[in-house]
């Protein structure tokens, strides 16, 4: 089992998965359809082509830097007659980054690799108009999914970095949203309990026929170093409630 | 390894309202932990595609034929062999039910022989074609196709716009779906480089006949209020896959003559909003465009780091694009051609990257080196 990790930055991405008409919502991490899709993309495939065997590979994401929801009001007009389309509001997270922890086989991820480097179809995070930014694909490592969330360095930006730097932050706890099959192979360290379900695994993407089903997913927080020198003078004092009979074992 | 022709472009707006949100506000974003400006794509792609289809005369790129009748026969009898026999009736039907008058067969002598050709020359497009073939052929089910094709709206197939126009930037029909085309061209939104945070300009309207009128003695004004309005320096952005334009629109001048008005607009057009009131319709100072198999590059990480204003934000904004350019194309691809284009003195830290020339050479040579790849 190898893992292939994306970065997923730019000034606007948005990952719907249950909207309704005039109301495109975005989740708050990337899904697995949009993340599909842009490996699908990438590999040349049509709408209407199979992706049977994209879903087979595992999937978590990593939140880097939330960013802020931001709501574009859209509105359109029918090119030739000019009368108004219903108006719309849709969401998107701008200055977000978000990493991909795709799971399957090492020849697999390094197609995959490949391809997101030289893309059939246009690549973009979610909707047409949020092109990435930088670097995607940063590496193929020969560990599970749940080792890559743990041990991938931060991916934020400059502005989150520094505030981590004026804040004196050791470590950020970064929100990873995952397959439960990530963690099905009795790691410990994780209470695999899923904590929701997504309707965003895509059977279909052909226009005429676009089906989903729905996943569970396991949220668990990981703590990740940021990279900054902290003093033991400024760090927070630990509270040890052990201390008062004789500290922890 | 799929061709893809980026713009990337800087460009000053002076105090303005080009996109507005439904407050009246101008539209923002957040970038690098600042408020930026923001034109949305969707603007700003609406005034190029309405550039677009200005200067590019529809009847350069499609058939112009009084036999059309055989065309979409021809395709019918293609699609389904089965309905190849009354493939030439279905196809009378359907451009009767799009509008135009009954196709006739042509008279030679007093025979009346060959297929049915409209009294006058049509033009249609390649997709046009095929979109009424696929009617005519749904339409064949029913006891009276000419009159289910009518209800069907046949009419508006035709009465749309033409192939390169869609193949550029899609179609999306929702009763149909089979009539959407994936557009080739992707075009990001325009972020200001800079923090930048909309103002309020307060104004009052007079009102001229309580004004004029001397006996009533009351001078305040008709009409009170606030405009948003915000000036920036954006970065724009836009990647076309010349691949996917081949594949829709089948012939090569079609696919040169659709690059190259794709990139005249994108650098000439300009969003309408209130214009009028602030007259801001400006022109990129500094315009970078690549052609590159595989690997399109989205700068704007350039300015992740807010630029901040050093003789202005244009300078520093065109330095920091074209070190970022370096940056990038040494990290991951140099593109086959790089071209620079704007204002001379401003676009020269560019000339590190992209070679500078003119609008009609960056025209040009993009579209000579796009269609070079095979």
């Amino acid at each position: 089992m190898s893992v292939l990790t994306l970065r997923l930055a730019g000034p606007l991405q948005s990952w719907g998965s249950s909207s309704r008409f005039t109301r495109r919502a975005t989740e708050t991490m990337p899904t697995k359809s949009g993340i599909i899709g842009l490996l699908a993309a990438a590999q040349g495939r049509r709408r209407s082509d199979e992706i049977e065997d994209l879903l087979h590979l595992e999937l978590a994401v990593r939140t880097e830097q939330q960013g802020v929801l931001l709501r574009d009001f859209h509105t359109a007009h029918h090119l030739v007659k000019g009368t108004s389309m219903p108006l719309t509001d849709r969401f998107y997270w701008s200055d977000a980054v978000f990493t991909a922890h795709i799971g399957g086989p090492r020849p697999v991820l390094e197609g995959l690799g490949e391809a997101l480097r030289d893309p059939a179809y246009p690549l973009y995070l979610g909707r047409r108009s949020c092109v990435p930014e930088g670097r995607m694909v940063l590496a193929i490592e020969d560990h599970p999914v749940a080792e890559s969330v743990r041990s991938l360095g931060w991916q934020a930006g400059h502005s989150a970095r520094r505030k981590a730097r004026r804040h004196k932050q050791g470590s950020v706890r970064l929100v990873v949203q995952a397959d439960q099959s990530v963690y099905d192979d009795g790691d410990t360290m994780v209470e695999a309990a899923p904590t929701r379900e997504l309707n965003d695994v895509p059977l279909s993407f052909d226009p005429e026929r676009r089906l989903y089903r729905s996943r569970l997913v396991v949220e668990t927080i990981v703590t990740v170093p940021t990279g900054v020198e902290v003093d033991a003078v400024d760090a927070p004092a630990a509270h040890d409630p052990m201390a008062v009979l004789g500290g922890a074992s | 390894m799929t061709t893809y022709v980026e713009i990337h472009a800087l460009q000053n707006l002076p105090p303005s309202n080009v996109n507005r949100d439904d407050s009246g506000t101008p539209k923002t974003a957040t970038y690098g932990g600042v408020t930026r400006s923001r034109v949305s794509s969707q603007s700003w792609k609406k005034a190029i595609r309405e550039d677009f289809n200005r200067d590019l005369d529809p009847k350069e790129v499609g058939t112009r034929s009084r036999q059309l009748v055989a065309e979409i026969a021809k395709v019918i009898g293609t699609e389904r062999p089965d309905l190849e026999d009354h493939a030439e009736t279905l196809a009378v039907s359907a451009m009767e039910a799009a509008g135009f008058k009954k196709p006739v067969p042509q008279k030679r002598g007093k025979a009346q022989v060959g297929t049915p050709e409209t009294g006058y020359l049509v033009f249609m497009s390649q997709r046009q074609i095929e979109a009424l073939a696929r009617a005519a052929i749904e339409a064949s089910a029913e006891t009276d196709p000419l009159r289910a094709m009518r209800l069907a709206k046949v009419k508006d197939l035709v009465d749309a716009d033409h192939s390169i126009d869609i193949a550029l930037f899609g179609r999306m029909v929702a009763d149909s779906t089979d009539l959407n085309v994936d557009a080739a061209c992707q075009v990001s939104h325009a972020l200001s480089v800079h923090e930048a945070v909309p103002e309020y300009d307060f104004y009052t309207a007079v009102d001229d006949a309580k004004s004029r009128d001397t006996e009533v003695e009351d001078s305040g004004a008709g009409m009170m209020g606030t405009v948003g309005f915000v000036s920036s320096t954006l970065y724009r952005y836009a990647a076309v896959n010349v691949d996917q334009l081949r594949v829709n629109l089948g012939h090569e001048d079609a696919v040169a003559k659709a690059i190259g008005a794709f990139l005249s607009s994108f650098i000439k057009a300009m969003p309408t909003g209130k214009q009028n009131s602030f007259a801001s319709a400006t022109r990129p100072t500094a315009v970078l465009v690549t052609v590159a198999s595989g690997q399109p590059t989205n700068l704007v990480g350039a300015f992740e780091e807010p630029v901040r204003a050093k003789g202005g934000y244009m300078r520093p904004a065109v330095a920091a694009l074209a070190k970022h350019a370096e940056e990038a194309f040494e990290a991951w691809r140099t593109p086959d051609l790089a071209l620079a284009q704007g204002l001379r003195s401003e676009i020269e830290p560019l000339a590190d990257v992209a070679e500078p020339v003119s609008l009609d050479d960056l025209i040009t040579r993009t579209v000579a080196k796009a269609l070079e790849s095979v």
